[in-house]
């Protein structure tokens, strides 16, 4: 069996379709939240390596995140937010959008639910009621969103990019075009809240810092990874998923090669690269503490010619220090 | 006559005229004395291999060769060891040489008093160049190289720099282990990291256009000496280019059908990033091929719509989207004739398009048929769950 290394195995009973993300609890390695094409969200204990808890969505589910340890929030392709209460195993539809919601995030810091979907708007929730705190409007659909502190970063197709104040959503702090020449696929923010990195479906991620001044600007840069040399021809991924380390802020991505790799940003070198994974990887997530990795490996219809569907898996991994701090 | 041209000749320094018995040294030479980083140490493998380590990762130029005599700092001549050597300066050297060896077998390193020597027909080093140049009869650019900053012609290296430094390829990360022996590669460029490949002299002669004693050489030599080399590698940085160089980004980008509807987000006090807000690409609605000398092959869908839109917009998703306002259908890109009339009972009459789904048209590059949203799908009632094809089973 594949990736049946001493520290990694595959969660029994993945979902039946393609997973869309996958993301720790906010204290604990042991619990891990899965949003699936098959219309559910599920939540495994992956130290027993078992399905705890599942509901479903009446269309494919898109993204999903924990709240707290007994919260979660979910949106796809229904257009609908649910949040979904595992003490008391309900689900209750907090709000829509007019179109599907692609990404689901929450902020702790400012204790606000934030979706963003491709009606073009982002709207903030309000978990305690929980109720709509508002919609804001983005310049195109909105892609993949992540928080740093107070900040939102928010990709959006036509490689715009986003900075807001969600304390103030007043105003756009800061309006970017991505440094990637092609469609940005994932940003997410450093813990550290310098900055975020950006991937773009053309094998390359960026690394760049939200303070404008161009001091700080200067430092950005951005390399290519995810490609593979076949028989002379290059084939270049889209890479799907980045996943920061809570403490070192070194970063894993995970392209539609099926590789994983982690980086050390700041210091721009690679850490390490792990096998190959049997297909795309869709999602990525780090345990609140660093110590795990959850790697979801689902095809993702890159390749419309491709006749045999790959299995849908997630993969946990226990990562070292060695392999995600940076070496100074 | 071929009893000189015989005689050996020993390696020497183009940039500082010094000898040496064997080309491995000169090699160690010129990499400690001229090709090395003033601020890490990093021994590069040439001038412009210098000058582009210094700008991708300290952000420094280095316009001049350090420890090289004064016409011969150019650091956009590619020279490793006795390769790349304009043939002028080749054959200048082997002409002192000649005059000299007759009085005596110089063997060391003490070529910079050769001025001394050269009394008779050559004068000292630099000012040959002076000399040789005024009679340019071919092109402007010439003289540019032996001036300090020259102006232009051997455009590779130097001419990328601008544009890439911000955001050079992996470059700047020294040790990244395997991306593969290529992989920088196509970043092109000497890049810092990438021993240069030598290149045979002759054709290597960037801003060198016909030289006194050589009238008959050809300017073509120059056009097409350096530029071509790595037309790839031009490709590649513009890609990776934020903002800086309009004029090279916009060549590949056919498009700008996104960036025209971009600008309506809410209000604009922005505090300002624009050293990167201008709006010089534009969503790639094709896929352009990508730099590398080898094909290269973008494993994603052709329609620059994200994979997941393209996923929803299969017939076994689509018909799982609630009747709601929405998502209603997408004809799967394949077969079966649209069946889309304008009304779906269920539909809240006019959806009134947002603005995303304005965005949503346009970003679509509608050639199969992606899913349009808010497109009624007649028959599709919220649970009906058909299997057809185009799915994954």
């Amino acid at each position: 069996m594949m990736g049946e290394t001493p520290n990694e195995f595959q969660l029994n009973n993945p979902p039946s379709d393609g997973i869309s993300a996958v993301k720790f609890g906010p204290n604990s390695s042991q619990f891990l939240l899965i949003s699936s094409w098959d219309t559910s969200v599920c939540l495994y204990d992956v130290v027993a390596n078992h399905l705890r808890m599942r509901y479903n969505h009446p269309a494919p589910v898109l993204d999903c995140c924990f709240q707290d340890a007994v919260h979660c929030y979910s949106g796809g392709l229904d257009n609908i937010l649910k949040v979904y209460d595992f003490n008391t195993n309900s689900g209750t539809n907090v709000g829509t959008h007019d179109a599907p919601i692609r990404c689901v995030e929450f902020c702790p810091e400012v204790n606000v639910v934030v979706t963003g979907s491709w009606d073009s708007t982002v709207k903030l929730w309000d978990p305690r009621t929980p109720c709509s705190a508002g919609s804001f409007s983005q310049p195109d659909k909105v892609y993949t969103l992540s928080v740093c502190g107070d900040r939102l970063v928010v990709g959006t197709a036509g490689r715009r990019i986003l900075v807001w104040d969600l304390r103030n959503m007043g105003y756009v702090q800061q309006r970017r075009e991505s440094s990637l020449k092609y469609q940005t696929r994932c940003i997410r923010c450093f813990p550290n809240k310098l900055g975020y990195v950006l991937s773009s479906i053309e094998g390359r991620v960026a690394v760049e810092y939200l303070d404008p001044s161009p001091e700080s600007q200067k430092k950005k840069y951005a390399f290519k990874c995810h490609r593979i040399k076949e028989n002379g021809v290059e084939m270049i991924y889209p890479v799907n998923s980045i996943a920061f380390h809570p403490l070192h802020n070194t970063f894993a991505s995970g392209g539609s090669d099926g590789f994983v790799n982690i980086w050390d940003g700041f210091n721009k070198k690679r850490l390490c690269q792990f096998h190959r994974y049997p297909t795309s990887i869709a999602s990525l997530a780090f345990s609140h503490d660093g110590s795990v990795l959850a790697i979801a490996s689902s095809y993702m219809f890159e390749n419309e010619e491709m006749k045999y569907v790959p299995e849908d898996n997630i993969f946990i991994r226990n990562v070292s220090d060695q392999e995600t701090k940076p070496k100074s | 006559m071929g009893r000189k041209k015989k005689k050996q000749l020993k390696p020497w320094c183009w940039y500082c005229n010094r000898e040496f018995d064997d080309e491995k040294i000169l090699i160690q030479h010129q990499k400690a004395k001229h090709f090395k980083c003033h601020i890490c140490h990093k021994k590069l493998y040439t001038g412009p291999g210098l000058s582009i380590h210094c700008m991708q990762v300290h952000k420094d130029k280095v316009d001049k060769v350090p420890n090289a005599l004064p016409g011969r700092n150019n650091t956009e001549i590619e020279i490793y060891g006795m390769e790349g050597i304009p043939e002028q300066d080749l054959k200048e050297h082997e002409r002192q040489k000649a005059n000299k060896s007759g009085t005596s077998q110089r063997s060391g390193q003490q070529d910079d008093d050769d001025d001394d020597d050269d009394s008779n027909d050559m004068p000292p080093m630099p000012n040959q160049f002076m000399n040789g140049m005024p009679p340019m009869p071919t092109s402007g650019p010439g003289p540019g190289q032996y001036m300090p900053q020259p102006p232009m012609p051997p455009l590779p290296p130097g001419a990328m720099m601008g544009p890439m430094r911000p955001m050079g390829p992996m470059g700047p990360m020294g040790p990244m282990p395997p991306m593969g022996p290529g992989q920088m590669g196509h970043m092109g460029m000497p890049g810092p990291n990438m021993p240069m490949p030598p290149r045979p002299p002759p054709n290597f002669m960037p801003g060198m256009p016909a030289v006194p004693h050589k009238p008959a050489m050809p300017p073509p030599p120059q056009s097409t000496a350096a530029k071509p080399l790595f037309p790839s590698a031009a490709a590649a940085i513009q890609s990776t280019e934020v903002s800086g160089s309009p004029k090279m980004s916009t060549s590949m980008k056919p498009t700008f059908p996104a960036a025209a509807a971009i600008t309506t987000a809410s209000s604009s006090t922005a505090s300002s990033i624009s050293a990167n807000a201008t709006i010089t690409g534009a969503p790639v609605i094709k896929k352009p091929e990508s730099s590398s000398g080898l094909t290269s092959k973008l494993m994603h869908p052709d329609e620059d719509i994200s994979l997941e839109e393209k996923r929803a917009s299969l017939p076994k998703y689509q018909a799982l989207i609630p009747g709601k306002n929405t998502i209603q259908q997408g004809m799967p890109p394949v077969s079966r004739g649209p069946p889309q009339s304008q009304g779906n009972p269920r539909m809240r009459p006019p959806v009134p398009p947002p603005q995303g789904m304005m965005a949503m048209a346009q970003g679509m590059n509608i050639q199969g048929g992606p899913p349009m949203y808010n497109m009624p799908y007649p028959g599709s009632g919220s649970n009906f769950r058909p299997q057809q094809g185009g799915g994954r089973y």
